[in-house]
């Protein structure tokens, strides 16, 4: 027991050094100019980004993205979950949705954003391409799940002359738990980088637009303080959902 | 009844792509009814016209796409390949690395796509490199997960046979972790030609999503949503022969 822990022990501490060292590096190709003046040291981002002159500016923009992401999270999870459970309840309609969903999800998302600006104002078009790529992680992991009861369940289920409604609620979506929460951890990823697109189509305010102007006009700390708050985001995001996923991982299996 | 329509070619045509048939249709119908303009929304019929009408058009951007899409993969697992193989030789590189990869590859893609394009210029060795990049990640995290997925006791035997360490590699550690590749490969290979369409839409360089852009820039909805079409084509033919080899290799592994 006592080497397993210090086995764990040491493989932090080497993740943890992996990680200082490439900031290491990044910090020395920025300050020495190795890649010339598009590459700026990770100190110089970092004070780019808590300067207080532009709190607001890099508040409004996360708040923005995120809410989108968050919006089409919630509305993808919800349209997956209702799928799923509906084709599993009638699998004659499966095939069919299955084709139909990995089409929609084989669509580039930048050519999904200009036929989403027929249909909804600029500001949600990020929102609509977040609430498609949750949709399609969301469905293939519950269709997936919802198989998972085992058949002697299913059996006393029958016996006992469940419903098939009776049978989703309280046998197969319980147990289609632990695939669906990993798939919400990668829907979440998803989701703001659906956001982040959608708003490359003339959002008014967010991380993408932030993005894409600080490309086109050279402004290299901004790109990158941008591009930093996205990422530690999503870092955050994805480790929250390793711990839930453990949780549920631990409890239901 | 039911069984003998469902046996029938109609039948399971009609059971496997309803949804898609049904979609097409209430595009033609609102297009029809709405009387939309062509630059508003045109109708599958325009688009599919426009299409056949410069397949000269379609097919060279779409080459190049696809060509960028499939050298960048190649050149991606490769080097992820590579690196992983070299992490595995000591527990402090594999300590350092495979957490670092691990870390990089779950965040989001598109962001770090202006920053590459800033940092290597707007042109098509960008494309490729942006490529090779989102293909790397993967191909490290999964081989580096299958070099030490070895069936169990087989190192014990390789051992005992005395076998060198680069014989060990060679015969019993690469070829373990060729299904993790596989795995990646199949996860890999859609994205591809998706990113390789972004970057290019982003950059404004030839290839589809260089044409996408123009088309949208010029009010020609037909041709942009022909671009998605063939694009989304590309890349479900990428996924379906990737995931056919996954499986071939599976049957031969397994």
């Amino acid at each position: 027991m006592r080497g397993l822990d210090h086995n764990r022990l040491a493989s932090a501490i080497y993740g943890l050094a992996g990680v200082i060292l490439f900031l290491l590096l990044w910090e020395f190709i920025g300050r020495n100019r190795v890649l010339g003046s598009t590459w700026p040291a990770f100190t110089d981002v970092v004070s780019y980004l808590f300067d207080p002159r532009r709190n607001g500016l890099f508040q409004r923009a996360s708040t923005a993205t995120l809410s989108k992401a968050a919006g089409g999270f919630a509305l993808g999870t919800f349209l997956g979950l209702v799928t799923a459970s509906g084709v599993h309840v009638f699998p004659l309609l499966r095939p069919g949705t299955d084709r139909l969903s990995s089409f929609l999800h084989s669509v580039p998302a930048i050519a999904l954003a200009p036929i989403f600006l027929i249909f909804v104002p600029r500001d949600f078009v990020g929102m609509a391409i977040a609430t498609m790529n949750a949709y399609f992680i969301v469905y293939i992991a519950a269709t997936s799940g919802l198989n998972n009861s085992t058949k002697s369940h299913r059996d006393v289920f029958t016996v006992l002359g469940a419903s098939r409604l009776h049978r989703l609620t309280l046998l197969d979506l319980p147990a289609a738990l632990p695939p669906v929460v990993t798939g919400l951890k990668y829907a979440v990823s998803a989701a703001i980088v659906g956001a982040i697109i959608g708003e490359w189509f003339g959002a008014s305010r967010g991380l993408g637009v932030l993005i894409v102007s600080a490309m086109q006009n050279y402004q290299i700390s901004l790109l990158w303080a941008a591009v930093l708050i996205i990422t530690v985001v999503s870092l955050v995001f994805y480790g929250l959902g390793t711990l839930a996923e453990k949780f549920i991982y631990r409890r239901f299996t | 009844m039911t069984d003998i329509l469902l046996n029938s070619k109609l039948g399971r045509l009609l059971l496997n792509y309803w949804g898609i048939i049904l979609l097409i249709a209430a595009w033609q119908t609102w297009v029809y009814c709405a009387d939309l303009n062509a630059i508003v929304m045109p109708s599958p019929i325009d688009v599919v016209i426009d299409i056949f009408s410069n397949l000269g058009l379609y097919l060279k951007n779409g080459t190049l796409t696809l060509v960028l899409a499939v050298v960048g993969l190649i050149a991606g697992m490769f080097v992820g390949t590579a690196i992983a193989a070299i992490a595995w030789t000591s527990r402090i590189t594999s300590g350092l690395l495979v957490p670092l990869g691990l870390i990089l590859s779950s965040i989001p893609i598109v962001a770090l796509i202006p920053i590459l394009a800033r940092l290597l210029g707007y042109d098509i060795q960008t494309v490729l490199a942006i490529v090779v990049i989102i293909s790397f990640f993967p191909a490290f995290v999964f081989t580096s997960a299958g070099l030490n997925a070895l069936p169990p006791g087989s190192s014990d035997l390789f051992k005992v046979f005395g076998a060198n360490p680069v014989q060990r590699f060679v015969f019993l550690v690469l070829p373990s972790a060729v299904p993790s590749w596989m795995i990646a490969l199949r996860l890999t290979a859609p994205p591809a030609v998706l990113v390789a369409m972004l970057a290019e839409f982003l950059m404004a360089t030839p290839g589809m999503g260089g044409m996408f852009r123009d088309s949208l820039d010029d009010f020609a909805m037909d041709r942009a949503i022909g671009t998605s079409l063939i694009a989304t084509a590309v890349s479900t033919a990428a996924f379906l022969l990737a995931t056919y080899a996954e499986g071939r290799v599976k049957d031969r592994w397994s």
